[in-house]
């Protein structure tokens, strides 16, 4: 009778196993990934939102079903803007074995490019300084470099100068690597034959006004001033040349400033910042804005409802931004599990590198498709131009992609 | 020559919104000899309390900046009387020490509201087309900042002077325990001390966030940006912080309007104010109006 009794146990536990690794097995796989980036401390006004794409397509992600019966597991960590703080994160991200990483800021991704080639990991940042991608191979660029971004609209005002001779530039930059990232390579456009007088590169500091800068332009006769910088210093910029008569009411105003920027140096936050002196503000970035309809933008705005987030949010290209790198990675496992492959860092480094020509990547968050190879691993290489008017950013023009950028590479 | 006036307007114009800004490590230092490392924290929050009351309870502008500065006011006394009252006869380098986990305070209780990451910008309500005078430019946010700033100073200067609070603050800055024999309750002028900078501070930033817009990290930033000034002026002078401020505003503007761009400089308006800041230490290490306490042993 006892010899029954352990018998059936036996037999009980054996099945209750079975249906515990079966369960397992139909519950899929799980993928980590991580992002660490400042949601508090300097630029936490682009990281808070930022995270909030990247939490929210996560979710979304698992929600759906896009990968089947497997999981996103996302880990995200504020580091404050400090490198070393990163570092830590990244270690302690290593440690959950994480597939994807998904970084910030410019000094910490240039600091920390030979740790992700050391452990292979394809990394997204939020940077996209085109030096990230020297000395290393792992590091992506989600979409035109700061390089191409400011070329690009080196470009446009030359196309576009009204009045005769060549068009006076001066770039106004952030005093750090990432504002300093296009300098160079807006000097080797100009020697490739860019038609713009560059009259003077200035790196600001924390100003409370700008009006010996400002006059000292005028002095100069710039009619252009391109900005690679945050917005803050944009934003008292603009406002130092409202209260003093500078900006151009309409493109290229002969006798005033027409003031241009990259993609952290404008952008709705810009407006919120600096109320009616960014009205005819130009601005390029890769990304879709809300404000122009259409199927990626209407699926971030029910993302945005969807999980509980505010109007300000859901409107923010910085939420675009991260929803966009969550959409890479997801397409780069959706691909490998396609392929009967593995998921894994090798496997989704394999699938980034193929994702070009009939492979390219076309998230809808973007203006033009995501490409990436072994020769170019900046991702979007389409730029659209928008303007402020009436305090709203509005799409200005198709979508180009510069063409000294090519040149000069 | 309207170049060189207009730089002499602007310096002047930032030396002032300088001056009043670092008026609060002046008021604090002048009667407890404690520098507030959290004086940024509190000027930011003295502008985030004035958006919070104009756009989000629909008060006017004008009332809204004054109300700011009441509830500023009886912040940084509340401040005074949990943190920082039980520390007085402590060792001047604890207070400090108290005052930099108040600015980690400060700022966590800060990133947890949505002015910690986002940017706003306070209605405009002045007219957008600046007054013009002589080829000069000002816009009128810059006036009335230089306006409710000289009004500040003089009122702060009166108030020292001539006011019995007021000496009896300076008594107490100079001697704590005389002071005390006399009748004078030390920690009543702490906490009026540090109420008086709150209000202080709170018109400096509805000032700063009316011309750079409201972001905390520029906000914040003031308390760092001001330190030279407070070192120049001297540590204790109302009319130092004046003088300095008006100094270095006018060092800053009149750098970037004729160095920068030539012989290859760039930015030396952020620079110059630390060198001028180590010369005058060197000659005067009490800064320009700074007392220089002599003991007799």
């Amino acid at each position: 009778m006892k010899n029954k009794q352990v018998t059936f146990m036996l037999v009980g536990l054996s099945f209750l196993l079975m249906l515990g690794f079966s369960a397992q097995a139909l519950a899929g796989e799980t993928y980590p990934i991580a992002l660490s980036l400042a949601i508090t401390g300097p630029t936490s006004d682009v990281g808070s939102p930022y995270s909030k794409g990247v939490e929210d397509y996560c979710k979304y992600v698992n929600d759906e079903k896009l990968l089947g019966d497997d999981k996103l597991e996302c880990f995200i960590r504020d580091d404050g803007y400090k490198t070393e703080v990163t570092k830590r994160n990244f270690e302690d991200f290593l440690d959950e074995k994480i597939v994807f990483y998904l970084n910030y800021s410019t000094g910490s991704t240039m600091a920390m490019r030979k740790d992700f080639d050391e452990e292979k990991i394809p990394t997204l940042p939020a940077s996209f300084h085109a030096g990230n991608l020297v000395d290393s191979t792992y590091v992506f660029l989600p979409i035109s470099s700061y390089s191409s971004q400011a070329v690009g609209l080196a470009e446009y005002v030359a196309a576009n100068h009204k009045g005769s001779g060549k068009p006076k530039v001066a770039l106004f930059l952030h005093p750090s690597a990432f504002g300093r990232a296009p300098r160079d390579d807006v000097k080797k456009a100009i020697a490739a034959g860019l038609n713009i007088d560059l009259v003077e590169i200035v790196e600001h500091g924390k100003d409370l006004d700008n009006t010996a800068m400002l006059q000292r332009f005028k002095s100069k006769g710039v009619q252009y001033v391109i900005s690679q910088t945050v917005q803050p210093p944009v934003a008292t910029m603009l406002k130092g040349a409202q209260s003093l008569g500078m900006i151009a009411k309409t493109y290229g105003e002969a006798g005033k400033i027409t003031f241009l920027g990259c993609h952290y140096a404008g952008g709705p936050d810009l407006i919120g910042l600096a109320g009616s002196a960014a009205e005819n503000y130009y601005w390029t970035t890769s990304y879709k804005l809300m404000t122009a309809p259409g199927p990626g933008t209407d699926a971030q705005l029910a993302l945005a409802k969807r999980y509980g987030r505010d109007e300000k949010v859901a409107q923010s290209q910085n939420y675009t931004n991260g929803i966009m790198v969550v959409q890479v990675a997801v397409e780069a496992m959706r691909r490998a599990k396609t392929k009967g492959k593995k998921v894994t860092r090798a496997s989704l480094y394999e699938e980034m590198l193929a994702m070009n020509g009939y492979n390219a990547f076309y998230p809808l968050t973007t203006v033009g498709p995501v490409t990436f190879s072994k020769t170019d691993r900046e991702g979007v290489d389409t730029l659209q131009l928008y303007v402020a008017k009436d305090g709203v950013f509005h799409e200005l023009g198709l979508p180009f992609a510069s063409e000294y950028v090519k040149k000069i590479k | 020559m309207s170049y060189f006036f207009q730089l002499v307007t602007s310096g002047i114009v930032v030396g002032s919104i300088y001056a009043l800004s670092a008026l609060g490590f002046v008021l604090i230092y002048k009667s407890s000899r404690v520098l507030n490392i959290a004086h940024g924290q509190i000027i930011a929050s003295g502008a985030f309390i004035t958006y919070a009351l104009t756009v989000w309870m629909g008060i006017h502008i004008a009332v809204s900046f004054i109300l700011s500065m009441i509830i500023t006011f009886f912040l940084a006394m509340s401040v005074e009387r949990v943190f920082l009252r039980r520390l007085i006869g402590e060792p001047i380098i604890s207070v400090i020490m108290v005052t930099i986990g108040l600015m980690s305070i400060i700022d966590g209780i800060i990133y947890m509201t949505p002015f910690g990451s986002e940017n706003f910008s306070f209605p405009e309500f002045l007219p957008k087309v600046p007054i013009s005078f002589w080829g000069i430019s000002i816009s009128w946010t810059q006036m009335v900042g230089v306006v409710i700033t000289f009004i500040m100073i003089g009122a702060f200067t009166w108030f020292f002077k001539a006011s019995t609070v007021g000496i009896s603050m300076r008594a107490v800055s100079d001697d704590q325990f005389a002071s005390m024999s006399i009748g004078i309750s030390v920690p009543k002028v702490f906490g009026l001390a540090w109420a008086t900078a709150g209000l202080s501070a709170a018109a400096a930033g509805g000032i700063i966030g009316n011309i750079t817009g409201l972001n905390f990290d520029v906000l914040h930033s003031f308390g760092i940006i001001v330190f030279p000034v407070v070192i120049v002026g001297g540590l204790d002078s109302i009319f130092g912080a004046v003088v300095a401020g008006i100094i270095m505003g006018l060092i800053q503007q009149f750098a970037s309007g004729y160095l920068d761009g030539k012989w290859g400089l760039n930015g030396t308006a952020d620079v110059l104010p630390y060198i001028i800041l180590l010369i005058i230490l060197l000659i005067k290490p009490h800064g320009l109006f700074g007392i220089h306490e002599i003991e007799r042993v």
